[in-house]
């Protein structure tokens, strides 16, 4: 038996999971509890390799073990653990950055240093985005082909009806109401001339 | 107040008292070792008085009660589900409760597994294929109730221990046959 046994724990310990013992025929009731706490051993040990592998390849989903397997605890805890931090990990990316990782030493700094990074630099973009938006707002694009009045200069509003005088603004409203520009009043030389010659300036060479 | 016979229950948070005041010197914590003394003293006795069902679904109704109010007058049940379970795992830390995580949760079933590790009643225990956290059970689904108004129900559904214990739950809303 004692024989049986050692070769059975020494293919536990190669990594194996050997063949449990068959006790049917067992009279010896010490003997008998023996080959069933080793059988019970070699269970714990194949629900172990069948729980630790698909875990080491990141797949946690549909891998338990039996409430009862403590040799399994450590496992448990990782895959636990696991578990909490890809929830986490959803969580942050869904922008829920309240999320911490606690008790985890260096991995804890790690990660929380990482959201508040995250949390920092989606805080610097969203400002550069809304002052870029509050820019762009500012900005209202002129361009196409613009009806003015050959005489007057007026310009004629968008859908507006070109018989109705209404629809025709100075070119000063039209510009100041869709730019940030603004205008001041003052007469250019040539309009000087013509307009109040006698304030005008006597032209000089370079003009 | 406290003596009285009743039918229904009259817990409020009042009951509790102004601890501050009342313990100028002693102040506001206990050791874990006083709660424990408390709950597993009253669990013998309900044991033996009642039979171990009895008492299991004492603990449970007891720790639901409990739940209810802490998360009525403790929590703020206006966050949404993730501020809310943030605010939970902060507060149950703060008042070193048990460290809370969330391993899956799934919002339109309304359906979590979680786990609670340095739990108040257990950690330390030693893992046995009995499940002790009858009151744990109770507290979560209070809490559960009285943030989302619907009746749940929290299982203990694993533990192990790996330093300390941590125990590992289900916790689901009811069906209204349930």
């Amino acid at each position: 038996m004692i024989a049986r046994a050692i070769e059975k724990l020494t293919i536990l310990m190669q990594g194996k999971i050997p063949a449990r013992f068959d006790n049917t025929g067992t009279e010896d009731a010490s003997e008998r509890n023996f080959a069933e706490t080793l059988n019970q051993l070699v269970t714990f040990m194949e629900e172990i390799h069948q729980f630790i592998n698909p875990l080491a390849r990141g797949e946690l989903s549909d891998i338990k073990l039996s409430p009862g397997n403590f040799l399994a605890s450590p496992f448990k805890e990782l895959h636990s653990r696991l578990c909490h931090l890809t929830w986490q990990a959803k969580q942050v990316a869904s922008g829920d950055y309240g999320q911490r990782v606690d008790f985890m030493g260096e991995f804890s700094e790690a990660f929380n240093f990482m959201i508040i990074a995250l949390e920092r630099n989606e805080g610097l973009l969203r400002g550069k985005i809304d002052e870029l938006e509050q820019a762009l707002g500012h900005i209202k694009r002129l361009e196409g082909i613009l009806p003015i009045c050959a005489h007057c200069k007026r310009i004629r509003i968008e859908s507006g009806e070109p018989q109705i005088q209404m629809s025709w603004i100075k070119i000063e409203s039209y510009l100041s109401t869709r730019t940030d520009a603004q205008f001041t009043h003052t007469i250019c030389p040539e309009c000087m001339q013509k307009h109040y010659p006698e304030f005008a300036q006597p032209e000089t060479d370079e003009s | 107040m406290f003596k009285e016979e009743r039918t229904g229950y009259k817990f409020s948070w009042q009951d509790i008292g102004d601890i501050k005041n009342g313990r100028p010197n002693l102040g506001l914590q206990v050791p874990v070792l006083a709660y424990r003394l408390l709950q597993y003293t009253m669990r013998d006795v309900l044991i033996a008085e009642l039979g171990v069902d009895a008492a299991n679904a004492i603990f449970v109704k007891a720790g639901r009660h409990a739940g209810t109010h802490f998360c009525k007058n403790l929590l703020n049940r206006n966050f949404g589900f993730n501020e809310f379970i943030a605010q939970l795992q902060r507060v149950l830390k703060e008042m070193a409760i048990g460290i809370l995580r969330i391993e899956k949760a799934d919002l339109v079933n309304m359906n979590l597994t979680l786990t609670v590790a340095e739990d108040l009643d257990c950690s330390g225990l030693p893992c046995t294929d009995e499940v002790v956290c009858q009151y744990d059970e109770g507290f979560i689904a209070g809490i559960m109730e009285a943030y989302t108004g619907k009746a749940f129900r929290a299982k203990e559904i694993d533990c192990w221990a790996s330093g300390d214990r941590v125990c590992r739950f289900d916790v689901r809303a009811l069906q209204e046959n349930q």
